[in-house]
């Protein structure tokens, strides 16, 4: 299915879920490279901010796809890829 | 009085009356009403709109920027448990709790099935998409959430648990709360009553069992809800998040609000919801004999006085036999009649009743008591009365055969 989303459109998914779910954190220090749990998420926290991220991008990938993922750049490159 | 004493020494509360104690106590004194008309967004539209639901509610404001970890906790968090972490706060607060030993602090949750309209809110977004659900349901649909998320902000590490005893949970929390402390295994015990989060599903329920009223004064919601009135036909429902702190005598120095003296449940053997006199006065009776104190040394008695015409002639009859000749001397109110039926909480809103009551010297109005079912009954009328209180007792009645009573003295 065609679509227009960038990379960089994906991170600003996964970080706006970030920072709703993590009040707490100011923008600035949620870059890629960092893991959700360097910012304070626990294991409920980075399971909600991959499913809002679903709901956002329309996507529904089984849960497992997000096994290998380490950080956020990680996160935005499998939700990235099912976009195509 | 068996074990060691037992003190209030908090008390917090989020009601359709007032935020805190103070505009709670206040309300009570003026006989200010919640319960109001309602304007249902759900789907199905309930059949009943007349309820005296928490209005304004806004956790920031209410806790204050200063309270970061209680925040944090709220913010993402169904309505029964913001509102719950709020009374709470303000319990902790008062009773500076924080200076107990976390290990030696229990916490009782009362209140059972608290995810109610939780669920049902998630229901229609789960059928068309499931795999959109939160993870944190998995936390957040079980009542026992609330011991997680009131124990990590306040940093209790003692024992914790959900009791229930439908609508007379609240009274069940203090009893367990009170026993904890009697029984020397904790010095403080948190009881939180939550507040009541029905779904539209419950509300019919209630409805069509013939126990929620609502009907006859559905334009002049103001009217519906009469304890002890002739024309009482059934429970308003009313929201409250509500909690006392309990502490053992003489372990610090503290001002205590009330001393809890005794308290009990019986049971009298049904699934039905039919009251029975001899449950409730058997419960009064365990109370008394528990907290040492003869029944003529009563002032006062907040009764369950739910508005509900079975329930109400049943209570004032049980009342009738444990008082005999004291019966026309102790003061009667309903306090359902100014918050509505707070369900699992009702019985920590209504000791809290008990306690303001006690530390100003009145008895707060028994509203829309027109025609008093019992013309011996000394009931408070449309205002409040001056007068001291030593020693009250506090009623809450369940479906399921469950009687509960309390002793409080001042």
């Amino acid at each position: 299915m065609a679509h227009s989303k960038t990379r960089d459109d994906v991170f600003e998914v996964v970080r706006k879920n970030i920072l709703e779910v993590l009040p707490d954190l100011s923008p600035g220090m949620v870059s890629i490279d960092k893991s959700m749990s360097d910012l304070g998420a626990n294991s409920v926290d980075r399971m909600e901010v991959v499913t809002q991220s679903m709901e956002d991008l329309d996507l529904k990938i089984p849960l497992m796809s997000f096994a290998a993922v380490t950080n956020i750049e990680g996160l935005v490159g499998v939700l990235f890829e099912n976009l195509r | 009085m068996s074990g060691r004493p037992v003190q209030i020494t908090g008390m917090g509360i989020v009601s359709s009356i007032g935020h805190d104690i103070a505009s709670f106590g206040q309300s009570l004194a003026e006989g200010r009403s919640g319960i109001k008309r309602l304007d249902w967004q759900t789907t199905p539209v309930p059949p009943v709109a007349v309820g005296a639901p928490i209005a304004d509610f806004d956790i920031e404001a209410a806790l204050g920027s200063d309270a970061k970890l209680a925040l944090r906790m709220a913010r993402r968090a169904p309505f029964t448990v913001q509102t719950s972490i709020v009374a709470a706060t303000q319990a902790w607060r008062q009773a500076q709790a924080g200076e107990i030993a976390a290990e030696r602090i229990a916490l009782v949750v009362a209140g059972n099935n608290t995810t109610q309209n939780y669920q049902y809110s998630l229901q229609a977004a789960f059928r068309q998409n499931p795999e959109y659900l939160s993870p944190r349901y998995a936390l957040q649909f079980m009542d026992t959430n609330l011991i997680g998320a009131l124990s990590e902000t306040f940093g209790i590490k003692g024992e914790g648990f959900t009791v229930g005893g439908a609508s007379a949970s609240g009274n069940v929390g203090i009893i367990q709360g009170m026993r904890l402390i009697q029984a020397g295994l904790a010095d403080a015990c948190l009881v939180v009553g939550v507040a009541a989060d029905l779904s539209p599903m419950e509300i019919q329920a209630f409805y069509s069992v013939g126990a929620m009223g609502g009907r006859r004064f559905h334009d002049q919601p103001e009217k519906a809800c009469r304890p002890f009135d002739a024309a009482h036909e059934g429970f308003i429902y009313g929201q409250a998040a509500a909690c006392v702190v309990l502490e053992a005598a003489g372990i610090r120095k503290i001002s205590s609000l009330a001393t809890v003296m005794g308290g009990t449940t019986a049971l009298h053997a049904t699934a039905s919801s039919d009251p029975s006199i001899e449950g409730e006065a058997r419960a009064m009776r365990g109370a008394l004999r528990q907290a040492g104190i003869d029944a003529l040394e009563v002032d006062y008695v907040n009764t369950h006085g739910s508005s509900s015409p079975l329930g109400d002639k049943v209570e004032i009859e049980a009342i009738e036999q444990v008082f005999s000749e004291r019966f026309p001397q102790v003061w009667l109110n309903a306090t359902k009649g100014l918050t509505g039926h707070c369900l699992n909480s009702a019985g920590v809103v209504e000791l809290i009743a008990c306690v303001v009551q006690m530390q100003h010297g009145f008895i707060h109005p028994n509203m829309n008591l027109e025609t008093p079912i019992n013309a011996r009954a000394r009931f408070c009328g449309g205002q409040a009365v001056r007068t001291q209180l030593r020693t009250a007792l506090s009623n809450s009645f369940g479906f399921g055969g469950i009687n509960t009573s309390i002793v409080l003295r001042k």
